[in-house]
């Protein structure tokens, strides 16, 4: 088990008079073996935050690190994964599932161990062994969400970061992605940064929350509390608009 | 197999076809055939006109020109292949460069090509071939690296495409290599562009490589190509022009294989997906006539609609249950069926609809991707778009039968407003908002121009943007995304409408904007006294707003209840629906409950469509659609009602 380390991050894009500043001065620790829901709209920075641990989105301030190591971002071997919005998206159509889950797997590995490798992945993810050579388009969106869910597993990974993994997913889907994914993460000891935007759903899923608005981080703490007692003016706001959230409907 | 044959579907592509073929065999088998007489020296026949022994006549030296034009062939394509090979790995390489070289070079990479794009690429081949020296080698690497440019252009523009896809992201973070995310991801993903447009190139290469021979840059004696011919028989074009004309009539002929081909593919790929239609809406037209009229439904309530003359035969497999007529109703839909057609047939993802809406109620419907619920939403605003056909029983607006094969422009634009899901695609970018929502003020509202914008600022005062009179000068643009889709409910209610048909409204909206446009669409209902019909796949987004809601699944109306009543609903789809969702007061340490299985495609029917999913589902349910029974205000098309309310 892992723990996950944001201090003080700050990224921006452009430069000169058009620069933004998506993520400002966030610091952040998701705890060992534990789930932390990150929570905010759309562009409060919570997925260039997730990006920036990944190296997807250059830090220019701050450091992310990995059980105090700086997290890698380059090489064979990279313990922070992450799974993606749309699986239609993040799966290659012209690769098997099979193939684009082994080409993370460990290196060195025989080719009938890579095949065991993903075959035992795929069962992980509740998914056949013999689907394997299935394309990305012979399988629902929620059993592609659950193969891009063993490719991240695939590359023994010690921190996942899941960004709004369920939002493109049917809701009759989206309960057994989140079931599968508090399993695993009981099971195998992972650390996870959960982000979304279903204030409901991380309440599920997160032991802790973290809340972003507008590249800052604006309230963090224990999930029960954070909902039960918003310190923040925004979280407050966010758990008011949360529909069907004890208030009375728009009755005439 | 079949792709193939489609793919020869056309007169263009059996040309194509066949002149490739002939361009191939003739490479392979001419020099074989016709190789010595093409080498046949003949001193007494110089330069002889076309004759039965020498159908294009002789050359300089007594040679069978035609002869000669058919063994060039093979070395022409040849040395065309080897160019365009040279070009297409050359425009790869200097294509994927921004993403092997890194941000720096790459960027260099990129105005490197820029600049060469800007030049001829017959200047590029010319340069090229002088410096590289004459012959069949250096001229084909010229004539590849000044192509070269242009395939560069197109692979960066298609690398960049495919580089901004999460997967190559997802090959990132896992790990992989460069190298191996070019070979594996990237090169795949562009090939059939690729592939296309190095045959059209190959095409134009093979022009050129006659016009640099013809120059004396290219093919060199004893060797000879098409280009080289023409030089030769320069010489005699005004004695014998045929002599010349066959080497150009070759190469022209050789191009079009190339060019067509290229088209072929192009267009093969490109409609891959239309060519089915296509031969639907052959079939489609075919049914219309006259003589065909019988196919359509025989019941006598239905009524075509849709402005389609005909559609496929549908079972009416809907029960009318309601108890009245749906006269008080301000929208009342019996029957409704959508139909597409596919590959293997007509397909219905909507099967027999019916409800009523009465004036100013708040109607929900929900049901995942797929129930049909837009398409029954468009249906009714009689937005279908052909090949899909719409049949109902009845479909009733404002006292107004729908169906009736009549224009209801009018009615529609005044009476009844829609809100689709994404703003903006549904407001035109180049035009500024108020004059949009003004339009339809002049259009529909018989106002001027200055009432209309008045009334535009009005509106958009009422949808709560701020500053409305600034706000009506902006383009779409401006707007922020909770703005732009007050602005399109304010397009909606420019004209006093009596329903709102919003479809999935909030879906592209953050939380927090996603509760100020429900709050806005109920207080509009409010105010106006204006029905809502309310699509969504979310439960919850509905029972905050409407009164009453329809839970659809397969195609049909599984279940029509008051809100209120959702947690105790009788047919165990809204249940598991329900329960599905996790809300703010769900048991986090009991794991959430799950639907098994997934959603019938519209195709794979039979019985009551939830069956495969539902733990209630015995033999009848497999084999007989569940009648509709009603209680009141409820209504529920399930075998297992008793059970399930228990």
């Amino acid at each position: 088990m892992s723990e996950l380390k944001f201090s003080h991050v700050t990224v921006h894009f452009g430069t000169g008079r058009r620069r933004i500043t998506a993520v400002d001065d966030v610091s952040l620790v998701v705890p060992r073996g534990s789930i932390l829901g990150l929570v905010g709209e759309s562009g409060s920075g919570k997925s260039t935050l997730a990006r920036a641990a990944v190296g997807l989105a250059p830090v220019h301030a701050g450091s992310i690190t990995l059980d105090g190591d700086p997290v890698p971002t380059r090489g064979s071997y990279r313990p922070l994964q992450m799974v993606f919005q749309d699986p239609t998206a993040s799966l290659d159509p012209r690769l098997t599932i099979g193939a684009a889950i082994a080409e993370v797997a460990p290196r060195g590995l025989t080719r009938a161990g890579r095949a065991a490798e993903v075959a035992r992945l795929l069962e992980l993810v509740h998914l056949e062994a013999g689907q394997a050579a299935a394309f990305p388009g012979q399988l629902s969106g929620g059993q592609r969400q659950r193969v891009a869910l063993a490719r991240a597993l695939a590359g023994t990974p010690k921190v996942i970061i899941a960004d709004e993994i369920t939002s493109s997913l049917d809701v009759s889907i989206q309960g057994a992605i989140l079931n599968l994914v508090r399993d695993l993460v009981a099971e195998i000891g992972l650390t996870l940064l959960f982000i979304s935007h279903n204030l409901a759903v991380v309440r599920y899923m997160a032991s802790r929350v973290a809340v972003m608005q507008g590249g800052h981080l604006v309230e963090e703490g224990p999930t029960a509390l954070v909902m039960a007692n918003p310190a923040h003016p925004y979280t407050r706001q966010l758990l008011a608009a949360v529909p069907g959230a004890d208030k009375p409907k728009g009755t005439p | 197999m079949t792709r193939v044959q489609k793919m020869l579907g056309t007169p263009l592509a059996r040309t194509a076809a066949v002149l490739l073929g002939l361009v191939a065999v003739l490479a392979v088998l001419a020099p074989v055939i016709w190789g010595r007489r093409a080498e046949t020296v003949d001193m007494t026949g110089i330069l002889a006109p076309p004759s039965a022994a020498h159908w294009a006549g002789t050359d300089g030296l007594g040679r069978d020109l035609l002869a000669r034009v058919l063994v060039a062939t093979r070395l022409t394509l040849l040395l065309t292949l080897e160019a365009t090979a040279i070009g297409v790995v050359a425009g790869f390489l200097l294509g994927a460069a921004p993403f092997l070289l890194g941000r720096v070079l790459g960027r260099a990479v990129t105005w490197l090509i820029g600049m060469a794009v800007a030049f001829p690429g017959i200047l590029l081949a010319l340069f090229f071939a002088v410096i590289f020296g004459t012959g069949a080698a250096s001229a084909a690497l010229a004539l590849g690296l000044a192509s070269a440019p242009a395939f560069a252009r197109l692979c960066q523009t298609l690398v960049a495409g495919v580089l901004a896809r999460d997967f190559i992201a997802a090959a990132q973070i896992g790990g992989v290599g460069r190298f191996r995310i070019l070979f594996r991801h990237i090169l795949p993903n562009i090939g059939a562009p690729l592939a296309v447009n190095a045959t059209a190139g190959a095409g134009s290469i093979l022009l050129s490589f006659a016009g640099l021979s013809f120059l004396g840059l290219g093919v060199q004696p004893p060797a000879y190509d098409w280009g080289r011919l023409m030089m030769e028989c320069l010489q005699s074009v005004y004695v014998y022009p045929l002599a010349s004309l066959t080497p150009g009539l070759a190469v022209v002929l050789a191009g079009l294989a190339f060019n067509l081909t290229g088209e072929t593919i192009a267009h093969s790929l490109g409609i891959v997906t239309m060519s089915g239609l296509r031969g639907q809406s052959r079939r489609a037209r075919a049914a219309s006539r006259p003589g065909s009229r019988r196919a359509g439904p025989t019941g006598p309530a239905s009524v075509r609609t849709s402005g389609a003359s005909d559609w496929p035969v549908v079972p009416a497999d809907v029960e009318l249950t309601s108890q009245d007529d749906g006269a008080a109703a301000l929208l009342s839909v019996r029957g409704l069926r959508v139909t597409f057609p596919t590959e293997s047939g007509w397909v219905s993802p909507v099967r027999g609809v019916s409800f009523d809406i009465a004036p100013g109620e708040a109607v929900g419907l929900v049901g995942e991707s797929g129930s049909g619920k837009s398409l029954t939403a468009l249906a009714v605003a009689q937005l279908i778009e052909f090949p899909g056909r719409v049949a109902a029983d009845a479909v009733r607006f404002a006292g107004a039968e729908l169906t009736d094969g009549t224009s209801h422009r009018h009615l529609l634009g005044t009476s009844l407003a829609m809100v689709f899901q994404d703003p903006m695609t549904s407001l035109n970018p180049t035009r500024r908002v108020g004059a949009q929502l003004a339009e339809l003020g002049r259009a529909h509202g018989g106002l001027n121009r200055r009432a209309a914008l008045a009334r535009a600022v009005d509106r958009l005062e009422a949808v709560r943007i701020p500053e409305p009179a600034r706000r009506a000068r902006q383009y779409p643009h401006e707007f922020s995304g909770g703005m732009r889709q007050r602005a399109m409910i304010g397009l909606g209610v420019m004209l006093n409408p009596r329903l709102i048909i919003a479809d999935e409204p909030t879906t592209a909206l953050d939380v927090t904007v996603q509760a100020q446009v429900l709050d806005l669409l109920a207080s509009i209902r409010r105010r106006d006294g204006v029905a809502l019909w309310l699509i969504s796949h979310d439960v919850s987004v509905v029972a905050a707003v409407c009164d009453r809601t329809l839970v659809m699944y397969g195609g049909r109306i599984v279940e029509d209840l008051p809100t209120a009543r959702l947690r105790t609903a009788a047919h165990p789809y809204t249940r598991a629906l329900v329960a599905a969702v996790p809300t703010m007061t769900t048991d986090v340490t009991a794991p959430l409950a799950t639907i098994p299985g997934r959603p019938p495609g519209p195709g794979e029917l039979s019985g009551c469509a939830f069956a495969p999913r539902c733990p209630l589902a015995d033999d009848r349910c497999r084999a007989e659609e569940p009648a509709v029974v009603s209680a009141g205000a409820h209504r529920v098309a399930c075998w297992h009602v008793a059970e399930a309310v228990r």
